[in-house]
């Protein structure tokens, strides 16, 4: 290789300094809110809104205790009539001079999420194999169209498209249940799923299930046995980014879940304390709700840029 | 091939039904050692089996809602008043949207944040891309740290930028009044109307310059070697490269982060609904929230069905661009 | 589209009527309609942009069904 062409291909280590440099500061400022989300559900509430803000801080888990429940104020009589506090949640909040009333709606609200999400993600990967292998194997007529009939769903204003679902769900009774925010999210994400499966499921040569087929195997026993398990990879990064969408959705879940389906994105903002927002609560909420993204995100890095691309871009 | 009926096209508009086409196309597009399994019942019936369930999903979970809403769009139905008389009233809704001065400002409001936010997303996310690709060590790990806030809930994630931007005990407030000397309690980024609209454009920035960094870095990873190579050879300068060869080879994936981009934050509504629900007054009103506050506070229906539909003329036009250049970027 | 009717159609189809041209002037059209619904100048050009998106929506349907 000439002196020239190194030069390009292997940038100089000036060039390559300044750039990390450069990188590596965005990279550390973009991460300062969510160390903050972070530090701030270790934070008590007096310390949360202080002035200066502060980075050192003695941790506390009342921000935990908050979120988890609900507290009523009371004489300080009453509180000392009470037998002593059985745990640490107990104590801080006699400290405050209240006790706890009861467990919030955080818990419910969480697993609501789980449900909905998981649900969801597992009928959108099902949908979305199937569809995937038909689009990727058969010569289907008008396939371009079929494809882009489903791609361009998932390109639908979340609120038009809530506003007809509202009233339908209205009819058939599905208003504010898991169901139908399940059924919802699963339309919005087997477009993702057709679109990444069929890219994954093309990699996948024919030969194989041609041997199988001409062992004997039929068409489905072929999909069965040889090109799922070829795929698992595939299906595997597709349920992580379903699954991201779907924990992460707020429109459909704000405007159509009010009580017993809501999930945790609508309801994390409305946790307040007394005179405003309990920050410390919302922040330790948002840590719970955050940390499977990112460890989701660890194990996706190879696969992201084919996931926000339907598939599209590979390399 | 030739088992197919003689004579008669394959491929035509007055062929009997779609299905019958799926499985004639499906028996053809298997090679001929295969084709009599594929031939038989049971297999044509795979390729159908597989794709109708999602068609049918879709179906009755976006089409039907779409057409009920083209329908509501032609009424003066309110949601809130099942029992009313709906009487239909023709375009009228449609004229009213499009005369109306306030979904006017609200579209100008929309503009303002797509401009702002895809210029600042494409400069900045095609820099980190451009400095990512000069392969310094360690690149790997912190182009995935900066990926990190593109992946999070932008609804969670935008409610704490709240506390961020708090205009007394606020981290933001205090780093920016740390460096301009301005009085902490001055920087009102969610109720200043001429900070409000900033306040949503640097959270969005700050979230989804990832994306526009991620696709841009695939771009530049797609221009081989050997085409610097040869311009090496020619002399040509590190300036002129850039200009006549990074740029335009990359700009296939650049078009394809902003049409992207472009489409989600025209139709944005978590991050506004969060930080400033559209206020001060309607400064921050883009046209997700006129739709949501027509739709599920003032109740007309028929009227918000009309708006919707606007909307979705407009994101289905973007997205047909959006699969052209997709498929572009595709055979690259 | 099946390669037997596109093979047919392309002797008689005219040249003008290509999909790459015409696509494009969809793409123009569309992004026509999107400036008239963002601009602040005309209240008019905001009436009319829903109108042109349509058209250039509808046209980039048809032609991108056009041969090559």
């Amino acid at each position: 290789m000439s002196a020239a062409a190194h030069s390009v291909v292997e940038p100089s280590t000036t060039s390559k300094r300044v750039a990390a440099t450069l990188v590596i500061v965005y990279a550390v400022v973009s991460m300062i809110p969510l160390f903050w989300i972070f530090a701030t559900s270790f934070k008590t509430p007096p310390d949360s809104i202080a002035y200066p803000p502060k980075v050192v801080f003695t941790p506390s888990i009342e921000g935990y205790c908050n979120l988890f429940t609900t507290r009523t104020r009371q004489t300080a009589e009453y509180i000392n009539s009470l037998p002593p506090a059985t745990s640490f949640c107990d104590e801080t909040t006699r400290k405050r001079n209240m006790v706890i009333a009861g467990p919030s709606n955080f818990l419910p609200r969480f697993l609501n999420s789980i449900v909905i999400a998981f649900g969801s993600t597992f009928l959108a990967v099902f949908l979305g194999t199937l569809a995937a292998y038909g689009f990727s194997r058969f010569k289907v007529p008008l396939a371009d169209d079929l494809l882009f009939f489903i791609l361009s769903t998932r390109f639908m204003p979340p609120i038009a498209v809530a506003i007809p679902i509202y009233l339908m769900y209205r009819e058939i009774g599905l208003s504010d249940t898991a169901l139908g925010m399940i059924l919802l999210y699963t339309a919005v994400n087997v477009s993702l799923a057709v679109w990444l499966l069929k890219g994954f499921i093309d990699e996948i040569p024919r030969e194989y299930e041609e041997a199988a087929m001409i062992d004997g195997y039929t068409r489905l026993q072929a999909f069965w046995r040889v090109v799922l398990p070829q795929a698992t990879t595939g299906i595997a990064a597709t349920a992580i980014f379903c699954l991201i969408f779907a924990w992460n959705e707020y429109a459909f879940a704000a405007l159509l879940t009010s009580g017993t389906a809501q999930t945790a994105p609508p309801f994390i903002p409305t946790i307040i304390g007394e005179g405003g927002q309990d920050w410390p609560a919302v922040a330790a909420g948002t840590t719970i709700f955050l940390v499977p993204i990112l460890v989701f995100t660890i194990l996706l890095r190879k696969q992201l840029l084919r996931g926000i691309t339907f598939g599209a871009v590979r390399k | 091939m030739q088992d197919l009926p003689a004579g008669k096209p394959v491929v035509t508009d007055t062929h009997p039904s779609l299905l019958d086409r799926t499985m004639e196309a499906a028996a053809r597009a298997t090679p001929e050692p295969l084709a009599n399994t594929v031939r038989g019942l049971s297999d044509r019936m795979v390729a159908w089996l597989f794709i109708a369930p999602t068609i049918l999903l879709l179906l009755a979970i976006n089409i039907f809602p779409l057409i009920w809403a083209i329908q509501l769009s032609f009424t003066n139905y309110r949601a809130n008043r099942p029992n009313e008389v709906v009487k239909n009233i023709g375009l009228q809704n449609y004229e009213r949207i499009l005369t109306d001065t306030d979904t006017w400002i609200a579209m100008q409001t929309t503009a303002h944040f797509v401009f702002w936010t895809i210029l600042l997303q494409t400069l900045i996310g095609f820099t980190l891309a451009y400095l990512i690709d000069r392969k310094f060590r360690g690149h790997a790990f912190w182009t995935t740290i900066i990926l990190v806030p593109m992946m999070l809930s932008p609804a969670v994630v935008g409610n704490f930028w709240r506390f961020l931007y708090e205009p007394q005990i606020g981290l933001f407030t205090y780093i920016v009044s740390f460096f301009t000397g301005i009085a902490t309690t001055d920087i009102l980024m969610l109720s200043n109307v001429k900070l409000a609209p900033w306040s949503i454009i640097i959270v969005d920035t700050w979230m989804w310059t990832p994306y526009v960094m991620l696709i841009c870095l695939a771009g530049l990873r797609s221009i081989p070697d050997y085409i610097y190579e040869a311009a090496e050879v020619d002399r040509a300068s590190n300036w002129r490269q850039f200009w006549s060869i990074t740029l335009p080879m990359a700009l296939p994936f650049i078009m394809l982060a902003v049409l992207f981009r472009g489409i989600e934050n025209f139709k944005m509504f978590d991050m506004v609904n969060l930080l400033t629900g559209g206020g001060p007054g309607s400064t921050t009103e883009v046209a997700s929230i006129t739709l949501k506050r027509e739709a599920f506070e003032k109740w007309r229906t028929g009227f918000s069905s009309a708006f919707a539909i606007i909307l979705f003329v407009a994101v289905f036009g973007l997205a047909n661009i959006y699969v052209k250049v997709l498929n572009r970027v595709k055979s690259r | 589209m099946s390669a037997v009717t596109t093979k047919k159609r392309r002797s008689a189809w005219p040249r003008i009527l290509r999909r790459g041209l015409l696509e494009n002037i969809a793409t123009v059209v569309i992004g026509l309609g999107f400036l008239m619904l963002f601009q602040p100048f005309a209240i008019t050009l905001y009436t009319w942009s829903f109108v042109t998106m349509l058209a250039g929506t509808v046209m980039f349907i048809v032609v991108s069904k056009f041969p090559e």
